[in-house]
């Protein structure tokens, strides 16, 4: 289980978070939706405390975060798997030293078990025939594939993806909303930001709808596509759908 | 002219001691490399780190080493230290090699800190969200890309150090340049010995260069 609770965030003067709360309970699928600079950003790295939040409490599980020492910060954010927009994988290592990495160095995985683990994620993504491949020699929905299963490879509880597919040429979109889905389908517990409206009413459990740093609407994918109950999530849809 | 055509011919049975003087110069800039490279690293470190006493002293020896002249430090440190703690004869190639490599550790750590900062800091963030702790990816995910970034300069600092090695010729170390100044001491002329020692350096410095451009080169490829 993951619970926000109350969460405020600001840059100097800017209040990008102003009293976020939120839970996600095992095997949810949470999609974020909102407009550009609403917070949906910042407040999934807030989850994983890549940014601190000024104000309010972050529990996974048992743990409240922001209570935590850094050094048992580090190890709870071993059983919550972050995807990026911009992938960052990094670029000095094959993409099965990039899978293998983390489990070894943090898990402390020998190389056989690491390796056998990664290829056996590899498949699950149908990049293995790229595996001794540099990141730079794949195209973006492929290094987007490769950072999820390095995430995989740690043996996540949670997930949070933040914008995966913004990066991507639109052909490449499906390829890695495909491998997001049988994720979601095999009963990973998730927070998905994202401006794919069709796959958001698709895996979603619950959307959630932030606007200026709050949330507007929690509801199904199906009340919110349908009747939503703010006028800006109204106006918001009216634009993209 | 004659002069110093017989100059020349005084000179050629020198020419060897001169040149192997070379690798004196060489040793000089790759010790005070490995040492520059090392503290540089460390510097680098202490000046991106959050720790404010390590940066802020960071900042300082960075700004000492490099607002000084080099020929300065090298007498403070054969001449002077010694003197002050009664420490008697010290060797001067090991007193060059420090100084130099404690210079070289002020500039390069400026590279270093460069280097790092050029890299994306979504690296830091994607090993931060696999679990990974400071240590672990400052060494294997952070450095060896800055330190790729930052190759070029960094042999541009090894050729810089090469060519200031010939300072330590204050310190009577034999390097190139002593060789070529005892030798036209010997002879009475300077001009050839001295001549010698400039082509040396120049061959030198092209062939780093040369070896630099296609580390670069080489580097790129795998990009």
């Amino acid at each position: 289980m993951i619970k926000a609770e109350h969460i405020y965030k600001n840059f100097g003067d800017i209040h990008v978070l102003k009293d976020v709360s939120m839970e996600v309970n095992k095997g949810e699928v949470v999609v974020i939706i909102g407009p550009s600079g609403s917070g949906k950003s910042t407040f999934l790295r807030c989850i994983n405390l890549l940014e601190e939040p000024t104000k309010g409490q972050v529990q996974i599980d048992d743990q409240n975060l922001t209570e935590l020492s850094p050094k048992q910060v580090v190890k709870v954010r071993e059983k919550v798997g972050m995807v990026f927009q911009h992938f960052y994988l990094f670029p000095h290592k094959t993409v099965l030293e990039n899978l293998i990495y983390a489990p070894m160095k943090v898990k402390g995985l020998s190389r056989d078990e690491a390796v056998a683990r990664a290829k056996e994620l590899l498949k699950k993504v149908g990049l293995f025939d790229k595996i001794n491949q540099y990141p730079n020699k794949l195209s973006g929905g492929q290094q987007q594939r490769v950072a999820i299963a390095r995430s995989l490879a740690m043996e996540p509880d949670y997930m949070l993806f933040d914008e995966p597919t913004s990066a991507l040429d639109p052909e490449m979109v499906k390829e890695v909303l495909d491998v997001i889905q049988s994720l979601a389908e095999s009963g990973m517990t998730m927070i998905i930001v994202t401006h794919e409206m069709g796959f958001a009413k698709m895996v979603a459990d619950k959307v959630i709808f932030m606007d200026d740093g709050q949330i507007l609407e929690s509801n199904t994918p199906e009340n919110f596509f349908n009747h939503p109950s703010t006028e800006r999530a109204k106006d918001f849809l009216q634009k993209i759908l | 002219m004659n002069e110093l055509i017989t100059g020349f011919k005084q000179m050629a049975p020198s020419i060897p001691y001169i040149i192997n003087g070379v690798w004196v110069s060489l040793g000089i800039a790759l010790g005070a490399s490995i040492l520059g490279f090392i503290g540089g690293i460390l510097l680098s470190l202490c000046k991106i780190g959050q720790v404010k006493i390590l940066s802020g002293l960071a900042h300082v020896y960075t700004s000492i080493f490099r607002g000084t002249p080099l020929i300065l430090q090298l007498a403070i440190a054969y001449f002077g230290i010694p003197q002050l703690f009664q420490m008697g004869d010290v060797n001067p190639l090991t007193c060059a090699i420090i100084t130099f490599g404690l210079n070289s550790a002020a500039y390069m750590s400026e590279i270093i800190r460069s280097g790092i900062n050029a890299v994306d800091k979504g690296q830091f963030e994607a090993s931060k969200a696999l679990g990974v702790s400071y240590w672990p990816t400052m060494k294997d995910i952070i450095l060896p890309q800055a330190i790729k970034n930052i190759l070029p300069a960094m042999m541009n600092e090894f050729i810089t150090l090469t060519k200031d090695s010939a300072i330590v010729s204050t310190i009577s170390v034999t390097d190139m340049m002593r060789r070529s100044q005892i030798v036209a001491a010997n002879i009475f002329s300077y001009f050839p010995p001295m001549l010698v020692s400039l082509v040396m350096y120049y061959i030198i410095v092209m062939a780093l260069t040369y070896l630099g451009n296609r580390l670069e080169r080489r580097m790129r490829r795998s990009d």
